[in-house]
């Protein structure tokens, strides 16, 4: 039929005629005039000459060297089908759930074309304010880490899923004893999982808390550690806990703590801090006192005393005032007070409860109703566990979420025990320490690619949902653990639902509308009932306080600390982390030994260190283990202790843990240690901790130390410490001088005087003009007042010092939305961090200019001595990012235009058009801008940091953020990103901004709120409103480039 | 003829004629090159090939290659930048001011002068290259017609002045310079054998024939160009202190750079001349022409500018602290007793102290004393930048941004790399071109030269 058909042109073509035929004959049906061209005259005499020939020569030979010259083009795919949730350009939002043993958020993961490329705090939803820290904030990266296993490995060799089934099948259901060793797992289905083994699990936990859980156990009858709410204490005491960092469930407490510092609605909370190492925690303390970490139980036991009305002795005087001032200030606020100690002493433990106890906390500033599900690690069953695989007496062991080999305490003990064990098998996806000393390797997904449920509190389900298709070849854990154990049903997913839903069938998969929500909202209530604690019981302590007052310690005593960027050390290899800064000391990519100065001037050693003004290593040594470090002077610290962070010197054994956790040196080549292997970024602290009643002490009361003459370069973000007097850039004050001008208008009160300039005219009309006749330095003016004010938009920001505990999420969350580059320790080294936002931390020093005056010492000297902090200083956590100043000193010296302001008040880089003069940089007051010293995206300094070289961690970038080329400089942009697609929002949803809908990451990702992004001109703005208030100032208001960013003075209740 | 007192000392001595003047510039070009001539521009060349070399490993790596780092910004590039465009400084002048205020003694040194400037200025244009992150993009600086839409300069940007400041400053100074040279030109042409040579002068002397009429407007143009150049002199090293004095960093924000850096260049444009055409002199036996007298004067402008320098040094210090600014008084505080302290005392001493001692006669009338002395001025001019540049930026407003410089050797390399270009350039010029103005100096032999001054007298 279909070869019947024949379409035709007209009626000349069916019929056939002769004019038809003839006209298609011819190519063309007109006649063509060739020859009469041809037959022209003129072209007989035309002819090709040498000069026209090498003229077409040389033009085609420019012509096809110039398009050779074009840039590459790479070429991306489109999707053929597009899938329905996925549409290019648009960001879609995963409600998921982190917890890595210490670390647990409600977290939204941000995906791009279906990678996740950023983690925020699921605000709505999230448990407590629903916040993160730089280490949820940094996990996206170890997504991306090419080190991850790609499929399981036996020995060290690659094998198949189902050989390892197989192995793993007949060794669980062998006769020997099978152990499940793990972190605290806090997920109900997972427990469940692991049931189905019918092995022993055990759990322990990196950074043990199990003396507190004890001490709850014994005193209250229930065994778990306690809910704390900050938000409810008016006042704190913290003996030596890191609350704000990383002690127990830190993401919910930073958040919950600045609900009360905030001063306007009256009151402050105010904070007390005994500790030996300065923490973060520590430097947001309103009075802190330094003591030895022998001494914490005494000061527990003495704090006891003190409630009661008895004298305190047996501590220095200076501590004594202290414990009787925090004392008295937690009796008149009792129920609304918070004692929590650091300490994993069970006697210091179960003293402080019996001081929450007769403070009458418990039920209101903490609860066991719903305690915290985390922590349940039992060091002692640990202690067990090694001793019975050192004799033999394990055959099968599996361990899952935890790096033992690594950070146990006796991990020594617990290699040569593995290696005893018959069949031993990992679930960690890297090659760590624990993966290659174990038969077989069985990945486990990244978080970010797995179903799970977690519960931290009783009553609260908390649910991981993929938002990546597995990038390698590695299986849920729960799949591998309901294989092994032969389940009826081995698909986690499955299984995991029907812990929900006990008919659930994969038919049903979508059907389900409550597990629907659930994953929208990444939670859903549980079902399990509240604990019934006796709070009333009667807490004998004497034995308590006869064991902390018995506690002697040597000349050095020692604390390990948990940083805000290291972790328990899994987050070694993240890059992103490794170059953000500690929050107190500012080091990047590091670890150290922290000494008072008074120790390190004793003892010879360089307490300054810069560029080429290294560390002096020292070697601490405890029961025969040392390790050597290099020093870091710490303002703070108590002298006669030291302080070592704990998450370091992983990969000694050249484990392949992913290569930013390795040293990299001044060409960016891996160091190796004398074995050729590559050298660990600084030395494992954990073998140094040491233990009481069986629980693992991170401390050690006796150590020595000594002095090895060799040097250590430290890369440190900020080499001076205090502010040098200058008060235009720190305003602070204490609280009962705020309270007491606290009605005053902006710029009057004492704490915030605006700057005034002396003028020629009679301002204050007394008749005469003399040096009382001032004006504000606004009245002072080069330029036109920008045209934004009051018209259209006025991006702008506020920064509450107050409240801001320096623990940069910011800066993480800054670095991984704006593609920051990772520049290495080197370029730290030399002052060339790219950070868009950092923070700055200044000591309160002792001297001034006044006091100098006073005590008739020169200016020089004066200025001098100002260099040097106290010797326990307060201490100033200041934000630092472009201020977009309306009168911007960069905007006018660049000579091309490459930085300009925006009608919308923000100042801008057109990296185009941008030379890299870098005068804008250096015209900047704030030294806020960033210059690119190389190509960090191709150049081989950098192949080990930074991101943008692997093409597999690429992926992180976020597309919305040009990487910037060598030669450009950049800066904080306001996340102009952010604000387009806001903008874009509101004009698709026909609406105007709301206040809020735009955050910038910094400001999204503050767990305290400190930071406000808006719009000035929004007259109900929250930042308008912040801006208006009398703690408002500008930083460097006298040089008049008026920023649009507000700092809030800094109100101390002290 | 101009008539001079007899008292003056003598600007040629010696008995010489208007032949001997033509046969002592033009025969070193005519003869073969001396041995210590090819050794010395072996030395340089391969110094400059050196920085050439340091320069492409800058271009192809990156400005990180430089001890730069986010707190300063600029260090070595903008000192040596400065420090050359103010080497630059004197050849002009000498040529220019000095002209017009007729002062003959200029005749034996101009030529030498400006060459030097030129140079100077090549090597200073090189540093606002090299120093940008991308200077492939060079070309946005310039004011041109673009298809990006309105982009435009910013004509705010001092940076953009200087632009034209010094490619103004280097083109007014070329033809002027070659203008000077064309009869010179002329007479080593006339008397070179060789063919190649001669037909090269021949074209560089622009068919110069040596009549009224050429001579007539060779003056003109040599006065009108004098009239140009004299406030270029004044304009560019007031608008390169602008880069300085128009910003907001405490230690750059001022306003008395304009004249303090101009009289900073002409104390270390002479210094350079010194130095340079004392060496000259001995190799080309020019003792004649370029004598005590000549170096004499060039000393009392080094103590006249060298003493406003010094008074600008402490009116700084003064306004510092009378100003009652902290950040002001910190910075200067912080320049002489702060890390940097030495780079402030080496400036001080070096620029200071240093010229003073040529009140003293017998010092200033010292061929040896007064090389040793332009070395030390021309150290300490470049102190004087480093330290305004990079004393000022390490530490400015925000303690926490307080940083360190510390030099790389592509930083040394790149600076003595310029240094042999510099020479070398300079060592070609006194072996190819006439290194005295000599058809100039035949215009003074009779008023000034020794042996007609004698006669005179009598």
């Amino acid at each position: 039929m279909a070869n019947n058909k024949k379409y035709w042109s007209g009626l000349d073509e069916l019929d056939g005629t002769e004019a038809f035929k003839e006209i298609q004959a011819k190519e063309f049906q007109e006649q063509i005039p060739v020859d009469q061209f041809l037959a022209d005259e003129r072209h007989s005499s035309t002819t090709t000459g040498r000069r026209d020939f090498l003229k077409f020569m040389g033009f085609s030979l420019t012509a096809a060297t110039l398009a050779a010259c074009e840039t590459p083009v790479i070429k991306s795919i489109p999707y053929t089908n597009k899938p329905a949730e996925i549409t290019p350009g648009v960001a879609n939002y995963y409600a998921s759930t982190y917890y890595d043993g210490m670390d647990y958020s409600n977290v939204l993961v941000k995906t791009r074309e279906g990678r996740p490329i950023f983690i925020k705090g699921n605000t709505s939803k999230g448990i407590g304010a629903g916040k993160v820290n730089s280490r949820v904030i940094g996990s996206v990266m170890s997504l991306y880490d090419k080190a991850r296993l790609d499929g399981p490995t036996q020995n060290g060799i690659s094998t198949t899923w189902d050989d390892i089934d197989n192995a793993m099948t007949a060794a669980v259901s062998g006769t020997g004893r099978t152990v499940v060793l793990s972190n605290t797992i806090v997920s109900p289905s997972t427990l469940k999982a692991i049931e189905t083994l019918g092995a022993e699990h055990v759990q322990y936990d990196a950074i043990s808390y199990s003396a507190l859980r004890v001490a709850q156990a014994n005193a209250f009858g229930v065994n778990a550690v306690p809910s704390y709410h900050f938000s409810k204490a008016e006042v704190i005491v913290s003996i030596a806990a890191d609350f704000l960092n990383s002690w127990l469930s830190s993401t919910l407490y930073a958040p919950d703590y600045a609900v009360l510092r905030g001063p306007e609605r009256g009151k402050q909370s105010k904070h007390f801090q005994f500790e030996s190492a300065m923490t973060m925690t520590g430097t947001n303390a309103d009075i802190r006192t330094m003591i030895k970490p022998s001494e914490e139980g005494k000061v527990a036991a003495g704090l006891l005393a003190a409630l009661k009305g008895a004298t305190v002795s047996n501590l220095d005087a200076g501590v004594i005032k202290s414990i009787n001032a925090a004392a008295k200030s937690l009796n008149s606020s009792k129920g609304k007070s918070l004692v929590v100690a650091g300490s994993n002493d069970l006697a210091t433990q179960t003293i402080v409860a019996a001081i929450n106890q007769q403070l009458g906390n418990y039920g209101s500033t903490l609860d066991l109703e719903r305690p915290s599900m985390a922590y349940r690690g039992d060091d002692a069953s640990v202690s067990n566990l090694v001793k019975d695989m050192n004799s033999g007496k394990i055959s099968t062991l599996i361990t899952y979420g935890c790096n033992p080999s690594y950070d146990l305490p006796n991990a020594d003990a617990f290699n040569t025990g593995l290696a005893k064990v018959k069949t031993s098998v990992c679930m960690n996806g890297v090659a760590d320490e624990t993966a290659i000393r174990s038969t077989f390797v069985a990945p486990d997904h990244h978080y970010l690619e797995s179903w799970n449920d977690l519960s931290l509190s009783s009553g609260r389900i908390d649910l991981v949902q993929p938002t990546i298709e597995p990038i390698f070849n590695t299986r849920a854990a729960q799949e591998s653990f309901l294989n092994w154990s032969s389940s009826e049903n081995s698909d986690w997913y499955t299984f995991l639902r029907r812990q929900y839903n006990a008919s659930y069938t994969s038919d049903a998969m979508y059907s389900d509308s409550d597990w629907n929500s659930a994953i929208h909202d990444g939670t859903m209530t549980g079902n399990d009932l509240p604990e019934s604690p006796e709070y009333t019981a009667a807490i004998n302590t004497s034995q308590a306080e006869r064991k902390v007052a018995s506690v002697k310690g040597g000349s050095f005593e020692l604390v390990t600390y948990v940083k805000a960027t290291a972790g328990s050390g899994n987050h070694a290899a993240n890059p992103i982390l490794q170059e953000t800064p500690d929050p107190v000391t500012k080091v990047t990519w590091d670890n150290y030994v922290t000494m008072s100065k008074s120790d390190m001037d004793s003892m010879g050693l360089n307490t300054y260190i810069a560029q080429e003004d290294l560390g002096s290593v020292v070697k601490v040594t405890v029961n025969g283990k040392s390790v050597e470090l290099p020093a870091f002077m710490q303002p703070g610290q108590k002298p006669g202790t030291i302080g070592i962070a704990l998450g370091y010197g992983r990969g000694s054994n050249g484990e392949n843990i992913g290569q930013a956790a390795f040293q990299t040196g001044e060409k960016g080549e891996h160091l190796t240690q004398a074995s050729g292997l590559p050298m660990p970024i600084g030395a494992n602290a954990y073998p140094l901790t040491s233990t009481s009643e069986g629980h693992t002490i991170y401390a050690n009361y006796d150590v020595s130390i000594e002095t090895t003459g060799a040097e250590y370069p430290l890369a440190c973000t900020q080499i001076h410490n205090t502010y040098m007097g200058r008060e235009s850039v720190v305003k602070e004050t204490s609280f009962d001088s705020y309270l007491a001008e606290a009605g005053k208008e902006k710029g009057e009160a004492s704490w915030n005087k605006a700057h005034r300039l002396n003028v020629h005219e009679d301002t204050n009309h007394d008749g005469v003009i003399d040096a009382r006749d001032k004006k504000t330095t606004s009245a002072f003016d080069l330029w036109h007042s920008h045209p934004v004010e009051e018209v259209g938009h006025r991006w702008g920001m506020t920064i509450d010092l107050t409240t801001c505990t320096g623990c940069s999420a910011c800066v993480t969350a800054c670095n991984i939305e704006n593609n920051v580059s990772v520049v290495g320790k080197d370029e730290v080294l030399r002052h060339r961090d790219m950070h868009w936002i950092r923070i700055d931390r200044y000591y309160a020093s002792d001297f001034s200019l006044e006091k100098g005056e006073e005590e008739g010492v020169g200016v020089i000297d004066s200025y001098g001595r100002m260099e040097d902090p106290s010797e326990n200083p307060q201490t100033v956590h200041m934000p630092m990012m472009c201020q977009h100043c309306n009168h911007a000193p960069c905007e006018t010296v660049c000579p091309v235009a490459a930085t300009t302001h925006s009608n919308e008040g923000l100042n801008q880089m057109t990296y185009n058009r941008c030379i890299g003069t870098r005068y804008c940089a250096n015209n900047c007051p704030y030294k806020v801008r960033r210059f690119n010293w190389f190509n960090y995206k191709g150049y081989k300094k950098f192949e080990h940091v930074n991101p943008a070289h692997d093409s597999l961690a690429r992926l992180i970038l976020n597309p919305d953020v040009t990487v910037r080329a060598r030669g450009v400089m950049e800066k904080c942009s306001m996340c102009v990103q952010r604000i387009q697609s806001g903008k874009l929002d509101a004009k698709k949803s026909g609406t105007p901004i709301l206040d809020g809908q735009i955050k910038t990451a910094c400001a999204e990702s503050c767990p305290s709120n400190a930071i406000n992004f808006g719009d000035l001109n929004d007259n109900g703005s929250e930042v308008r409103t912040i801006s208006e208030n009398n703690r408002a100032y500008h930083a460097l208001e006298e040089i008049g480039v008026k920023p649009n960013v507000y700092y809030m003075t800094k109100v101390r209740n002290s | 003829m101009q008539r001079e007192s007899a008292i003056r000392e003598p600007l040629i001595l010696g008995h010489k004629t208007y032949k001997d003047i033509t046969d002592d510039v033009v025969g070193p070009i005519m003869g073969p090159a001396p041995l210590g001539w090819k050794i010395m521009i072996t030395i340089s060349s391969i110094i400059a090939i050196y920085g050439i070399v340091s320069i492409l490993y800058l271009l192809g790596t990156g400005v990180g290659v430089w001890g730069l780092n986010k707190t300063v910004g600029w260090a070595w590039d903008i000192t040596n930048f400065v420090w050359w465009v103010g080497i630059g400084h004197a050849g002009t002048l000498i040529s220019a001011v000095l002209l017009l205020f007729r002062q003959k003694w200029r005749m034996a040194i101009n030529r030498s002068a400006e060459a030097m400037t030129i140079f100077a200025v090549i090597m200073a244009a090189v540093f606002p290259g090299i120093h940008m992150g991308r200077i492939w993009l060079a070309y946005y600086v310039f004011p041109l017609p673009n298809q990006f839409g309105s982009l435009w300069v910013n004509f705010n940007s001092p940076l953009l002045w200087d632009v034209f400041a010094i490619s103004t400053y280097f083109s007014v100074s070329l033809v002027f310079w070659y203008v000077g040279l064309i009869p010179d030109f002329a007479t080593i042409r006339d008397r070179m054998v060789k063919p190649l040579p001669k037909k090269i002068y021949g074209i560089l002397s622009f068919g110069w024939s040596g009549r009224a009429k050429h001579w007539n407007r060779f003056e003109e143009l040599s006065l009108v160009l004098a009239g140009i150049a004299t406030p270029l002199v004044f304009s560019v090293h007031s608008i390169v202190s602008m880069d300085f004095a128009t910003s907001v960093i405490p230690g750059w924000h001022t306003t008395i750079f304009p004249p303090y850096f101009v009289s900073g260049a002409v104390f270390s444009g002479f210094a350079m001349v010194q130095t340079l055409l004392l060496v000259m002199r001995k190799a080309y036996k020019l003792e004649s022409y370029i004598h005590i007298k000549h170096v004499e004067y060039m000393n009392i402008v080094i103590i006249v500018t060298g003493s406003i320098v010094g008074v600008a040094y402490l009116t700084e210090l003064f306004i510092s602290w009378y100003s009652g600014v902290e950040y002001e008084s910190y910075a200067f505080i912080n320049r002489f007793s702060g890390p940097y302290s030495i780079a402030y005392w080496t400036m001080m001493t070096c620029n200071v102290i240093s010229p003073q001692l040529f009140w003293i006669k017998k010092i200033r009338r010292s061929f040896i004393a007064t090389f040793i002395l332009s070395i030390v001025v021309n150290i300490g001019m470049w102190f004087e930048r480093y330290v305004i540049i990079v004393t000022s930026l390490h530490r400015d407003y925000l303690p926490s941004s307080w940083g360190e410089f510390i030099p790389t050797a592509t930083d040394v390399g790149i600076f003595l790399g310029t240094l042999g270009i510099f020479l070398t350039l300079f060592l070609a010029f006194t072996r190819f071109f006439p290194v005295l103005a000599l058809n100039e100096l035949k215009t003074i032999l009779k008023s000034s030269g020794e042996s007609y001054r004698n006669k005179q007298v009598k």
